[in-house]
């Protein structure tokens, strides 16, 4: 049955519950949004939600965050800092946000870097030149590659068709595969992101062992997602925004009450900063910290595989 | 598709990098001096960062052997270090830490450990050279002691000091001014400074300066003047072996000296005519 708009007191009583669940599966009940269900249950109503979103996914991100989540996911990039060389897994990456900022990010520091070669070398000859560009032109990326890896087929196609429509081809690679069992070997990647995704993870501890495992010695861990808001009349308005808003901007707009307000429901479900930090910490990261934007709306953490 | 089944504990060999401190010893030394970094603390130290605390409770028996894995710092340390190197050809980038983090077989997703400004490089590069320095003067000060040599007069001292501590900059002078740039960023300020003036305590330290008044003050803020004053004219000196540099100094230096002297000078002076103010004032009043 679908829960609509739930009042501010349930919403207290309900995050008591399932707080034991969170990330352990103590059990076979699960949260989906605020219903009980099992895991397998669970994972089936994820794969339909993302399923019948897809298709309006971008659209309905820049309605119900009003642009600010293209913010969000610039500084995600930015904290990366990515250097030219650099391969990065972008788990539950979907439309592929997180990757074509990636792209552009490596292709401007590579830009930069050959501009400075050919400063350094002032009195080159113009066949040196020639030579320099040649051979810098099909290497406008220094070797970096961002594979895109989601578990839901459509949100995949999707992100082919937009890296088709913005002219992404070089460098970007898409795979069909479950964060909590990556079709990947060990030890291959520099950078691990998770934008908007680890809260639709049914086993987070899982996912994170698998984040783990396919990084590299050094490699860095990063999770954008929605978190939670400590101030309380920030906290008031967010609430009151999220449950009255959203869902009906989902049925304007995407033609879909559910999704959007398991999305809603979802957000409230998600372990606040510090439990997700020590989580990841157990998964076997290092200097695991969190920066709060917005107050708390969103967070980012990140973890390093020393 | 693979399948990877972890155990719920994290064995010993949970770090892929933190490697025993004991491993460290057999790996060569970037410089004589910095050998002395790598020693590990003393036994028992115990890495104080919160990772160790799933680690111990989980290890049990091994929990002995946990303690002697190198702590996060220590990593840190061995990246800063290596990615020196690559700053000639980087600069004092996060890219140069990136390639330093490259040659010690992690990842160069390892340079977000540190800030992206490359202050952290710079910083570390700052304490090395004035621990180096310290060492240096300390070795002078025992040959001193031991009688095998001279103690030098204190304006020789100092030049040679603050030569030995600039001449430390010279691998690495071309981006220097960009290092000195970002130490000058107010978010720098505070430990830049304190590497500066502990240096400076240092070396009048080694100099015999034992003053509990406001000499202390006059002498530190005069050879801060003289540090950076050099530091500067060495950036643009394009002399064989920076002569031009050391000849600066060494003027600052007797600059310095003859101030002093002046000062006393000027004092007993003042001392002088205020006695005979006072007995043309007796004598007037008679």
């Amino acid at each position: 049955a679908v829960r609509l708009c739930r009042g501010r007191a349930l919403l207290s009583r309900l995050r008591g519950a399932p707080r034991a669940l969170r990330g352990l599966a103590a059990g076979p009940e699960m949260h989906f949004g605020f219903q009980s269900v099992t895991e397998e249950e669970r994972r089936e109503k994820i794969y339909q939600v993302f399923e019948s979103v897809a298709k309006k996914y971008d659209v309905m991100n820049d309605s119900m965050t009003l642009g600010i989540h293209r913010v969000w996911k610039d500084i995600l990039v930015h904290k990366m800092n990515p250097c030219p060389g650099t391969l990065l897994l972008d788990v539950a990456g979907g439309t592929g946000d997180i990757a074509f900022r990636f792209i552009n990010y490596v292709r401007s520091v590579r830009d930069r870097q050959l501009r400075m070669k050919l400063k350094h070398h002032q009195s080159l000859s113009w066949q040196e030149i020639f030579e320099n560009y040649q051979e810098d032109k099909f290497n406008s990326l220094g070797d970096s590659q961002v594979v895109v890896c989601d578990i839901n087929r459509e949100m995949l196609k999707a992100g082919k068709q937009k890296a088709q429509h913005l002219g992404y081809s070089e460098g970007l690679s898409w795979v069909l595969g479950n964060a909590e069992e990556l079709p990947f070997d060990d030890d291959k990647f520099d950078v691990y992101t998770i934008a908007f995704g680890i809260r639709n993870v049914t086993r987070i501890d899982l996912a994170l062992q698998e984040a783990y495992r396919v990084l590299k010695p050094g490699g860095r861990f990063l999770c954008l997602e929605f978190s939670h808001v400590s101030n309380p009349l920030l906290s008031r308005l967010y609430d009151l925004y999220s449950f009255q808003v959203i869902p009906v901007l989902g049925e304007v707009i995407a033609g879909d009450w559910r999704s959007y307000q398991y999305l809603v429901e979802s957000i409230r479900q998600f372990p606040p900063q510090e439990e997700l930090k020590a989580m990841i910490e157990d998964a076997g990261f290092f200097r695991v910290d969190y920066e709060n934007l917005n107050f708390g709306i969103v967070a980012i953490h990140s973890g390093f595989k020393l | 598709v693979r399948c990877q089944h972890y155990p719920p504990l994290r064995a010993l060999q949970a770090s892929a990098v933190l490697r025993r401190v004991s491993d460290e010893h057999k790996k060569e030394p970037f410089t004589s001096s910095s050998q002395q970094q790598f020693d590990p603390h003393p036994a028992g130290h115990q890495p104080e960062q919160e990772p160790q605390g799933p680690r111990s409770s989980y290890t049990g028996q091994g929990g002995q052997e946990s303690e002697d894995y190198e702590s996060e710092e220590q990593l840190q340390h061995r990246i800063l270090t290596a990615a020196l190197e690559f700053v000639p050809e980087h600069g004092w980038t996060a890219e140069a830490i990136a390639e330093g983090a490259k040659t010690l077989g992690l990842s160069v997703a390892a340079a977000g450990m540190f800030h992206s400004d490359g202050s952290d490089l710079i910083l570390h590069f700052v304490s090395e050279c004035n621990a180096k320095l310290s060492e240096l003067l300390e070795k002078e000060q025992k040959l001193v002691q031991l009688g095998e040599a001279e103690k030098k007069p204190t304006d020789e001292f100092l030049r040679d000091a603050v030569e030995a501590r600039l001449r430390m900059l010279i691998p690495y002078i071309e981006k220097w001014p960009q290092a000195l740039s970002v130490l000058l960023l107010p978010r720098n300020i505070p430990s830049s400074l304190s590497l500066l003036t502990r240096m400076i305590d240092d070396i009048w330290h080694y100099a015999g300066d034992q003053s509990t008044d406001f000499n202390w003050y006059t002498r530190r803020a005069v050879l801060t003047g003289i540090y950076n004053t050099t530091e500067l004219v060495m950036l643009q000196d394009s002399s064989p072996d920076f002569e031009d540099t050391w000849r600066f100094l060494e003027n600052r230096v007797a600059d310095a000296m003859n101030m002093s002297n002046a000062a006393s000078q000027v004092q007993s002076t003042g001392e002088a005519v205020v006695q005979g103010l006072m007995g043309a004032a007796v004598t007037v009043s008679n």
